[in-house]
């Protein structure tokens, strides 16, 4: 046991100083979660991103329309909202949840009639805590029109000479020119409420593209692992571990082990750095989200080993394991989302770790606990023991 | 005092090539034992036979009682192996190599610690301990590669031509180190190609040629092979069949081997006839380029024995 660990503990040592690898297992998957994370899911310039909005108007007087008419007016806000206006308050509040809409304002019946009073009022905007960021430029544009609105009132109301009204300053005032002496017309709301949306919980690019590049380069110990096989064959190390009193499978089991500790410690990195770099939410669930990255790891380990059994030398390695970690990596949903691949590679994708890892990060970043991902988990170490029977049944020592 | 290291009739083969083809020798506790031969000779291949890395397709070999067939763990247990290449990683510095060969043969802690540690001072490379091996010298990474064969304290060590393609220096480190750890009780098993290396450091040699082995006992003993005569070699432009006739017939000369521009003359007294040599060749139109005397050597022995020279 302790040769076991003794070996793997040198092969982690060696990969640690190995520029290549490190390149190759954090800074690529983490560039590349950056770059489709943000060219795809970010906010472009100006084109239309057809956020999906609605509005529901409920309010008896005409302040509630004129609000809405000052926002499906604008240019800027058209580019950036596919808006709706609807009467349906309920059905736009079910829509915000299932994730068929991203966000939504609802404008309640008692807003004329609560301004005239000099009461302040709520208006109610609805967002899909998956799309944050969509959710909020939406917030911030009914927020922008509340704050134009409530100056035009301001005017209004100061011809009428009237009226205090009370409450905390909530958001943006009336503009410096205003009279000095009279109170603000205050809208207490823009209360954003975020709509726990349950059914189909949207994650964002980046998280997204988090969960399927960590899946596919959790993978890529398992090249490296087989290189260092190949290199310790190549380089007399290995014979020479075998002339000391350590069996064969206590050899080829430290370096299975070195290959996931090398994958844990990737992991690590990927999980917290993707956390500290992009904000990515990895779900509330961290010890679901560490078995599925753990199943993987040990799988890599398995991977190895077939590598080193299939590839003669480090070159052919090269080229088998890249290859190998793409097929599963597309067809795993690393790059699109398995639901948009066709049917017929469902065959392939329960043979990948990727499918399964990948699928397990997301389920966890919408709120699956340990048990929902086992079957998945299992799933992993399953296919990672095949590969490692076949790698030690064919490998070979000289 | 009896064998520590018993080979009887070992055979190995590759595919159809015989490459140890009954050898037998026994090693005694406490000697150092040169086994010497030219390249492919079959002297990796019976180290690696000892040391369980390839197992014997015939004949068996017996460490300290235990047999290789069955008994692996218990043989590799008696050993210590430096390997013909140099096998450690580059990366790792010499302290991480010697600590990592360490803890394969089961030291851990103190004992780990200080046997790093005398191996660094065995290697002579104590204050350059935290360099990586990559950044050596061919010297320093060879006594490295020794050091991690021996610093667990085997009772007997298989060294693999250790002294290959180094400067001088380094050379009569390894001998003088050799000579220390046999000093110490440490029974060797040396391989070479230098005969010299063997005759300074072999209490008895084997010379190997083509998986046999051809010759075996102390120097003195080897020597008596070639009758104690000295070798006379020639470099001549041509050598023509009569111009050998001729050389046969010069009184005193015993044997005369030819090589394509080359003649080695044993001769139990060189003085009496290198001018008579020299005449015969001149007359026969060979001109002589250069002639050289050695006493006898072990290649003297092995050119008597198979004909040709040790080195290509
Ligand atoms: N794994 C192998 N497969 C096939 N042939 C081999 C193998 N190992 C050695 N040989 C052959 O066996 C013969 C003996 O090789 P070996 O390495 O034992 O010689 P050696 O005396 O150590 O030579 P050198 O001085 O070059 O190290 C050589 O002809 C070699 O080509
Ligand atoms: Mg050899």
């Amino acid at each position: 046991m302790r040769t076991l660990f003794t070996i793997a503990g040198k092969d982690a040592r060696i990969l640690v100083r190995d520029r290549t690898a490190l390149l190759v297992m954090l800074a690529m998957p983490l560039a590349l979660i950056f770059i489709l994370g943000s060219a795809l899911g970010s906010i472009g310039q100006g084109d239309s991103l057809d956020i999906d909005v609605a509005i529901v108007n409920q309010d008896a007087g005409d302040t509630g329309q004129r609000f809405v008419d000052g926002l499906t007016g604008s240019k800027e806000i058209d580019a950036l909202f596919n808006i709706e206006v609807s009467d349906d308050a309920d059905a736009v509040r079910t829509a915000v949840e299932k994730g068929d809409l991203t966000a939504a304002l609802i404008i309640p019946s008692d807003l004329t009639e609560k301004i005239t009073a000099g009461e302040p009022v709520g208006l109610e905007v609805l967002q899909d805590p998956g799309s944050k960021i969509a959710g909020g430029i939406w917030a911030g544009v009914v927020r922008a029109g509340v704050s134009s609105a409530s100056a035009q009132i301001i005017a209004v109301q100061t011809l009428q000479e009237e009226l205090a009204a009370a409450g905390a300053g909530a958001q943006p005032s009336a503009p410096q020119g205003a009279a000095p002496e009279m109170p603000p017309m205050t809208f207490d709301a823009v209360a954003v409420r975020e709509i726990e949306a349950q059914v189909d919980k949207r994650i964002s690019m980046i998280s997204y593209y988090s969960a399927g590049m960590t899946g596919m380069f959790l993978l890529f110990g398992s090249m490296f692992g087989a290189f260092s096989f190949v290199k310790e064959r190549r380089e007399q190390t290995l014979a020479r571990m075998l002339s000391t009193p350590a069996s064969k499978l206590a050899i080829v089991g430290g370096k299975a082990i070195g290959v996931l500790m090398i994958g844990a410690g990737q992991f690590a990195v990927l999980l917290i750095g993707t956390q500290m770099l992009f904000g990515v939410d990895w779900g509330q669930n961290i010890g679901a989200t560490i078995l599925v990255g753990a199943a993987e790891a040990i799988a890599a380990a398995g991977l190895a080993m077939t590598l080193a059994a299939l590839g003669k030398s480090e070159r052919a390695i090269g080229g088998i394991a890249p290859a190998a970690i793409m097929l599963f990596a597309a067809t795993g949903g690393s790059m699109v989302p398995t639901e948009q691949l066709p049917k017929f590679l469902l065959p392939v994708q329960v043979v990948s770790p990727v499918y399964w890892t990948v699928n397990g990060f997301l389920d966890v970043m919408r709120g699956a606990s340990v048990a929902d991902v086992l079957p998945g988990a299992g799933a992993v170490l399953a296919i990672g023991a095949v590969l490692f029977a076949f790698g030690v049944w064919r490998l070979r020592f000289e | 005092m009896g064998s520590i290291v018993q080979v009887t009739d070992l055979v190995k083969r590759f595919g159809d090539f015989t490459a140890v083809d009954g050898v037998s020798f026994s090693i005694e506790e406490g000697e150092v034992f040169g086994l010497l031969g030219p390249n492919g000779a079959g002297k990796t291949t019976t180290i690696s036979t000892i040391s369980c890395l390839l197992s014997p397709d015939g004949g068996d070999v017996v460490v300290s009682g235990h047999s290789v067939h069955g008994a692996t763990m218990a043989v590799k247990r008696e050993l210590g192996v430096v390997p013909q290449e140099i096998a450690l990683y580059p990366t790792l510095s010499a302290g991480e190599n010697l600590a990592f060969w360490g803890r394969m043969y089961g030291l851990s802690g103190a004992a780990l610690k200080s046997a790093v540690n005398e191996a660094l001072v065995l290697a002579g490379l104590e204050d350059r301990s935290k360099e990586r091996v990559e950044k050596y010298s061919g010297g320093m990474k060879r006594r490295i590669n020794i050091a991690a064969g021996v610093l667990h304290h085997p009772k007997v060590l298989l060294m693999d031509e250790p002294t290959v393609g180094i400067d001088p220096q380094s050379r009569n480190h390894i001998l003088q180190t050799v000579k220390d750890l046999n000093a110490s009780g440490m029974t060797v098993l040396y391989t070479s190609h230098y005969m010299e290396e063997v005759e300074f450091l072999c209490d008895r040699i084997a010379i190997m040629d083509h998986g046999k082995i051809i010759a075996m006992g102390t120097l003195n003993e080897l020597r008596e092979v070639v009758g104690g005569m000295d070798v006379v070699d020639v470099k001549v432009e041509s050598v023509s069949d009569s111009v050998l006739e001729c050389v046969r017939a010069i009184p005193g000369v015993k044997q005369v081997d030819r090589t394509d521009s080359a003649l080695q003359v044993l001769t139990p007294g060189s003085g009496a006839v290198l001018g008579k040599l020299v005449a015969t060749l001149e007359s026969e139109g060979s001109h002589v380029t250069s002639i050289t005397v050695t006493e006898p050597n072990l290649e003297s022995v092995f050119l008597h024995l198979t004909g040709k020279s040790l080195r290509d």
